[in-house]
């Protein structure tokens, strides 16, 4: 082979894996980043709103009033707080309560007279997200509540039921899990390359390669191979742990997953070396690939704001950002078990951006040497 | 002629845009000849280096190295080559071992090839610690005698050597020019920078360089002749008032140069007549000596020197 021999490359990975071994940085953040994230997005970040404190002004005080009241404990959604000596108004207003019931003088003597009986529902809409996931559970609550004390379901002439298909439970962690392995090769691919091309050119150790009879491939290869790997543990870890821990089901295709990964990794990793090529300083490195890496993959990608809410321009934007096609397919490989057909779009897109980055990030390194 | 050179160059010149740091440079380097840059930062010496060990390719001219040109891209050349930058090049969290065996894959040298060089250049460097000890533990000068060994692993004709001393102590400074000399012993040809005038005075040839262009090529001692042809007399005022005299000095015809060193002056004269003349105003108190110039003198007087 003229322009490529696999012993240079070779010789330059395992120098890479002997710095790995010894930077105490490089391996806390391949190995602590996605135990960290885990664990954050595991446990800590839940987007179900749970123990929501709620205050009831009863001013029925009879049976039914009681039972509704049961009925909202027992939902295991709302913490019930007594207003005590403040108004229920003035327990929002410092933050004691979320949310407020209100239950009219005579409640239960109109559900037992069968006429429509009232009980107001005050939210917190401060805190938006909160309120529209509250606002969620609101129907089902209504629902037990007229089974409970009219003995019957409401009679309507037309009901929509709604089931949710893949995630039945809507359970969050299904959702975000599965995503982080977005964020793990979003930032760690990227981050650990830019790094690793920058502290070359800082040392002055670029020089000693370049003065070998060393190609610009033989320094790519070498260099992203150990990295690429890095990365790909730090998905099985997640991968293991969503799947072992959580419980998070893999409706799809393994290999399908995999190829999403390898695509996505090869983005990032080629974005990294741009970063390294071009500011050639660890630290401007390490700010662009927190601002290249990170960003896009936490914000734009659809792992926590669907992309289908973004500002038209944003939507657009999103289009150029490997993560974005990345979350698509891994959610639609993982909760749908979606094939290659359905999944044709994000892998295309994916496969032409990290095709385009690696040609730009080579072309960019070689001119770069010359 | 060609035929003795090992290093031949001819109208060499580089541009980076409108900046053109080397301008038209034409020297030829003997076999086993240690040949030294002398010149200010940024005098083109780095930049010519790096164009001869086909790190740069050359805007104009060419060059045989080795008997090899550019015509690959410079990747004969680094073939046959060793290069030592300015910078050091071992990476520091690697042991001595980690790092010669990483320039020799690089470099594809058989394992046992390596082995055999490695043992030669531990030798010749009269490095004893274990291949197990981190570079980073070593002190400044071992690791410059490490680095040049690195470049030497595939055993080299020609090593380029680009300021190799900068930053290392006075004592360590001098074994490694006895390890040039003990390399150019074996019959290899080094080619160094610096801007040390006590290394230059150690050099078998020495080029001149002055923004980009080669301004004077030879032996020390001929540099000195043909910058200064006449004699060279040092002035000590010993505190006396200097400033009357210097003045008149400058305006008396037949001085070539006039330069302070530390407390005393040195003044070189067209010739003995001038000299004389010119030391006769001398106040009473001060003293002169003839001297020797030293490459000091004459890389003032080329490379920094105003014409008069």
């Amino acid at each position: 082979m003229k322009y490529f021999n696999i012993h240079r490359a070779y010789s330059i990975a395992r120098k890479e894996v002997m710095h790995i071994l010894r930077d105490p940085f490089t391996l806390a953040l391949a190995l602590g980043l996605p135990v960290m994230l885990v664990t954050f997005f595991g446990y800590a970040i839940d987007f179900e709103v749970k123990d929501i404190n709620l205050t009831i002004s009863d001013r029925d005080n009879g049976t039914s009033s009681r039972r509704l009241k049961e009925i909202f404990a027992a939902s295991g959604y709302f913490h019930l707080v007594e207003p005590g000596q403040a108004g229920p108004v003035e327990m929002l207003d410092s933050n004691r309560a979320s949310a407020a019931l209100f239950i009219e003088p005579d409640f239960s003597k109109k559900i037992k007279g069968g006429s429509r009986a009232m009980a107001q529902f005050v939210l917190d809409g401060s805190d938006n997200s909160k309120a529209a996931a509250v606002m969620g559970y609101l129907p089902g609550i209504r629902r037990a509540a007229q089974i409970r004390m009219a003995g019957m379901p409401p009679r309507e002439r037309l009901s929509a039921e709604t089931r949710f298909l893949y995630n039945p439970e809507l359970n969050s962690r299904w959702f975000t899990v599965p995503g982080l392995a977005a964020i793990i090769i979003g930032l760690l691919a990227i981050l650990l390359t830019a790094l690793t091309v920058a502290r070359e050119w800082e040392n002055g150790s670029m020089e000693l390669l370049l003065s070998t009879p060393v190609r610009p491939f033989e320094i790519i290869a070498g260099k992203l191979a150990p990295y690429g790997i890095l990365v790909l543990a730090g998905v099985s870890f997640v991968y293991l742990v969503s799947r072992l821990v959580f419980g998070v089901p893999f409706a799809g295709s393994h290999l399908l997953f995999l190829a999403a990964c390898l695509l996505f990794i090869t983005a990032a990793l080629s974005q990294g070396l741009l970063i390294s090529v071009l500011t050639r300083q660890q630290q401007v490195a390490m700010q662009f690939s927190m601002i290249g890496g990170l960003l896009p993959s936490m914000l734009l990608s659809g792992f926590i704001f669907p992309v289908e809410s973004m500002p038209a321009f944003f939507q657009y934007l999103t289009m150029l950002l490997p993560p974005r096609w990345f979350m698509a397919a891994a959610r639609g490989i993982t909760l749908k078990g979606a094939d290659l057909g359905e999944l044709a779009v994000p892998f295309l897109a994916l496969g032409l951006l990290s095709a385009g980055m690696l040609a730009l990030a080579i072309k960019k390194f070689k001119t770069d040497l010359e | 002629m060609s035929g003795a050179c090992i290093l031949e160059v001819k109208g060499l010149s580089i541009k980076f845009g409108d900046f053109t740091a080397v301008d038209n440079v034409s020297f030829c380097v003997d076999r086993g000849e240690i040949f030294g840059f002398l010149g200010a930062n940024g005098a083109g010496k780095t930049t010519t280096i790096r164009m001869l060990c086909g790190l740069l390719a050359p805007t104009s001219g060419s060059a045989l190295v080795g008997g090899l040109g550019f015509e690959d891209g410079g990747l004969g050349i680094k073939k046959i080559v060793g290069y030592m930058s300015q910078k050091f090049t071992l990476y520091n969290d690697l042991t001595v071992g980690e790092n010669l065996d990483f320039a020799a894959g690089l470099r594809k040298l058989e394992p046992s090839y390596a082995k055999k060089r490695r043992k030669e250049l531990f030798e010749l460097i009269a490095f004893d610690k274990p291949l197990s000890s981190m570079v980073s533990s070593l002190p400044g000068g071992i690791k410059q005698e490490l680095a040049l060994a690195v470049s030497m692993l595939h055993d080299p004709e020609i090593i380029f050597l680009d300021e190799p001393t900068s930053g290392v102590s006075p004592a360590s400074r001098a074994r490694f020019w006895a390890l040039i000399r003990r390399i150019t012993g074996l019959g290899k040809t080094v080619i160094v920078t610096t801007h040390y005038m006590d290394e230059a005075e150690q050099c078998g040839r020495i080029a001149l360089m002055r923004a980009g262009r080669l301004i004077a090529l030879g032996s020390p001692e001929e540099l000195k002749k043909s910058a200064f042809s006449g004699p060279m007399a040092e002035l000590d005022f010993k505190g006396a008032e200097s400033s009357q005299f210097i003045s008149g000095l400058e305006k008396a015809g037949g001085l070539l140069e006039l330069s302070p060193h530390g407390m005393r002056w040195h003044a070189a004269f067209k010739d003995k007549a001038a000299m004389d003349a010119a030391l006769s105003a001398l106040p009473a108190s001060a003293s002169a000596a003839l001297i020797k110039p030293s490459l000091e003198d004459v890389f003032i007087r080329l490379v920094e020197g105003t014409e008069r």
